[in-house]
């Protein structure tokens, strides 16, 4: 016998899911999701789960993370219990659920919160600069190296262990039995997955969406490789000056198309943003906007008696990674491509 | 049309000569009111003598109907006006109203024509027979229905290309193309509204393909194929006139939806769809009807025991919405929905489709008074002010409601409204100062 559980609604709407007990069971939206399958059919399994409260069946299901919310069951939901963006706050719910530290639930569910977060780390970087003198030469030289640091770090702290706490709720706790062998032969579908995001291909809507995405994604893979990998900001070279120009001229001008997409609220899926949708959008446009901008300053020799350019572009960049990557918006990106290669490995 | 005014005087209008009007407008007459009995359409009896049986006792519709409706017809107290629109009902003072009814011409002089139909024979024009919900067609000069009141014929002048063979063929001469409408000014002292209802439009619904696909029909498309006056004298898919052997039903189709604006229940559909599956079954022994159904509502009178009885007659009960419908190249149609019971997606392929389109409200109900008297409820149907106390009270003193103009209902419900709004049309009269 199953409780029932009514303040699990209630937890969900600090996530931002809206009226879904509004829903009267009639499959609508399961069967207008042209992602639904007989072996995965949501979204209303999902909306029965929530009203009920049966947060142990949703821990251990992929099913939120096989939605790619074009919105279809929004728009024919008889009820308007908003299936779409119930989808959504479940995958903001279960990203807290599988972050081991909690900070995730705590920065979803709190605007404070984040903003407090967000100042702390704006304080310690302004805080480092004054210590450094404001000598710009070391500044970025720690910036450079805080990167590499924070990204192993965060990958090893943070999501690493959250990734595995993922498998145990979708392999180990429901007691599946995965052969060793399919763990090698599903990274395949891992990699493809995460640098393609191609099941939103199967979505109704037009695949514009998922192009401006998948462009977006090799910006910011772009980005990042640029200014860790080949030093960017020090860089001599003409290739890697260029390159780093076009990653992040896509960063700042795909987040202007997402961030105008999500003001006009034309899509079923932009039109109830949350502030950590917000963040992540504005973030990775002020990324790139920044890393332009001092590139280009230091090109035309003026970054010296700019050092607050540096210092802003740090912020963010500090905030980024410390923030919003381990316990924001930025997760989807390990999440949902480690949700099509669960979903692989024990279907295989 | 100046010239055109007629003026006359009677106790009661009643707006609307189906099954509710013209049982308030007999109940009205029998107790020796003088009644003016309104109906926009050609034909009174409203929709009800279009449906082929009724639920839960599967009597023939036409035949309850039929006499009603000719002593409607043959009463001296009534006063049936057919093709009137009524345009402008203005109250001067208690049991005092003033009307304007507007009669279209019908260019046929009703009370020399003998139904003879040889006007039909000749009139070279055919267009669809809204009668028969376009399935089939009829001619520009017709009689509406075979069993319609008055049988008299009509010319339809929109598609009539005036070319003179119903007038040379009629032998009473009765087809006068010169006619003009004509404009009645009527005092009246009480008025009941008995508008009824709009089917919903499945255009508004388009993954459902209705118009698109030639084998999704309407559930009144249906019931003409079922009634005693059916067009193909068997149940045929229009696409191809093949005789369906798979059909299925998609209950609440622009019911309980708010996405086109209809949240509420139709109270009809569950039933008039259980009934047409049994008659389906007695119609074409060989075929499996299914039924896709959210709830099966068979909350009145002998309904859950018609419910049943379909089961047993092996009518198949799906429960889960259909949320899409694709045609294959043979015409066959696949709906996709989801099985609730089994939480799973699935597709099953049907050679036919019915929608069981509910009811939508009338909107010329609130048109006859100035603007905002007649108080309508939040669904557009005639607002009942005192609905527990006195249903047929709307917000204007002397007017009542009967029928489906204050919301979905079925026909005993109806006939029942009815009832109670003559009665309160009576007393209201009685209680003249």
């Amino acid at each position: 016998m199953t409780a029932i559980n009514t303040e699990f609604g209630k937890e969900l709407s600090k996530f931002g899911a809206f009226d879904f007990n509004a829903c009267y069971n009639c499959g609508t939206c399961t069967a207008v999701c042209s992602l639904s399958t007989e072996e995965d059919s949501f979204p209303r399994e999902m909306i029965r789960f929530s009203v009920l409260g049966l947060e142990d069946e949703i821990k251990c299901s992929l099913k939120p993370w096989l939605c790619y919310y074009c919105g279809e069951c929004t728009t024919h939901c008889p009820q308007t219990a908003e299936p779409g963006e119930l989808m959504m706050s479940l995958r903001r719910w279960l990203t807290s659920v599988y972050d081991w530290t909690g900070l995730s639930g705590l920065l979803y569910r709190s605007l404070p919160a984040t903003i407090t977060a967000m100042t702390l780390t704006a304080l310690a970087v302004i805080a480092y600069a004054f210590y450094s003198n404001l000598e710009l030469e070391k500044i970025m030289h720690t910036g450079h190296i805080f990167e590499m640091v924070a990204i192993a770090s965060v990958f090893a702290v943070i999501l690493l262990p959250n990734l595995i706490r993922m498998w145990y709720f979708i392999i180990l706790k429901p007691g599946i039995r995965v052969p060793f062998k399919n763990y090698a032969t599903g990274l395949l579908d891992l990699i493809v997955h995460m640098f393609t995001q191609k099941r939103t291909l199967g979505c109704d809507d037009s695949q514009v969406r998922w192009f401006e995405h998948l462009i977006l994604v090799f910006g910011y893979l772009g980005l990042l490789f640029t200014t860790i990998f080949l030093d960017w900001f020090s860089s001599e070279s003409t290739f890697i000056i260029v390159l780093g120009y076009v990653v992040s001229i896509i960063i700042f001008t795909v987040t202007v198309i997402f961030a105008s997409e999500r003001i006009s609220k034309k899509r079923e899926s932009t039109r109830k943003s949350q502030p950590s949708d917000w963040m992540f959008v504005a973030w990775l446009f002020m990324m790139g906007l920044s890393a332009f901008a001092v590139r280009l300053f230091i090109d035309l020799g003026i970054l010296q008696s700019n050092i607050w350019l540096y210092l802003a572009h740090m912020i963010i960049l500090v905030q980024w990674a410390l923030v919003i990557v381990p316990f924001g918006k930025w997760t989807h990106f390990l999440y949902r491509s480690f949700a099509m290669y669960f979903d692989a490995i024990r279907k295989d | 049309m100046a010239e055109n005014i007629e003026t006359a005087s009677y106790d009661a209008l009643v707006i609307g000569a189906g099954i509710a009007g013209g049982e308030a407008a007999l109940n009205l007459a029998n107790n020796g009111f003088k009644v003016l009995l309104v109906e926009k359409d050609l034909s009174i009896g409203g929709k009800m003598i279009l449906l082929s049986k009724v639920f839960p006792t599967l009597d023939c519709s036409a035949c309850i109907t039929t006499p009603k409706v000719s002593e409607i017809s043959r009463h001296p107290g009534i006063k049936i006006f057919t093709g009137t629109e009524v345009k402008k009902i203005q109250k001067k003072s208690e049991n005092n109203f003033e009307a304007i009814v507007v009669k279209a011409p019908r260019y046929v002089i009703e009370e020399d024509c003998t139904g003879c139909q040889l006007c039909e024979q000749a009139c070279p024009v055919v267009v669809r027979d809204q009668y028969q919900y376009n399935l089939v067609g009829r001619k520009a000069a017709f009689i509406p229905f075979s069993i319609a009141s008055p049988r008299v014929a009509a010319i339809d002048i929109e598609n009539c290309t005036l070319c003179g063979a119903c007038e040379k063929v009629c032998p009473t001469k009765c087809i006068d193309f010169t006619m003009e409408a004509v404009e009645h000014h009527v005092n009246i002292g009480t008025v009941i509204v008995a508008t009824g209802f709009r089917l919903f439009d499945p255009l508004k619904i388009p993954r459902y393909g209705y118009g698109l696909y030639k084998n999704v029909l309407t559930s009144m498309e249906m019931e003409r194929q079922l009634a005693p006056t059916r067009p193909f004298n068997t149940v045929l898919r229009p696409g191809d006139g093949k005789v369906p052997d798979k059909l299925a039903y998609v209950l609440c189709t622009g019911s309980r939806d708010a996405t086109v604006g209809n949240p509420i229940c139709s109270q009809i559909c569950c039933m008039y769809s259980i009934k047409q599956a049994q008659l389906l079954m007695g119609a074409l022994p060989m075929a499996d009807v299914t039924i896709y159904y959210l709830n099966i509502r068979s909350f009145g009178k002998g309904f859950e025991e018609f419910y049943e009885q379909a089961k047993g007659m092996g009518v198949n009960f799906v429960k889960g919405k259909i949320g899409k419908i694709t045609e294959k190249e043979n015409g066959n149609l696949i709906l996709r929905y989801e099985d609730i019971n089994e939480s799973v997606v699935k597709e099953s392929e049907h050679d036919m489709v019915i929608l069981s389109v509910g009811v939508m409200p009338n909107p010329d109900a609130g048109g006859f008074f100035g603007e905002g008297e007649l108080k309508l409820d939040p669904f557009s149907f005639v607002h009942q002010t005192d609905l527990l106390g006195s249903p047929p009270e709307t917000s204007i003193r002397g007017v009542f409601v009967a029928g489906t103009a204050s919301g979905p209902m079925d026909i005993p419900d109806s006939i029942l409204s009815a009832g109670a709004a003559s009665s309160e049309a009576i007393s209201y009269l009685n209680r003249k100062q």
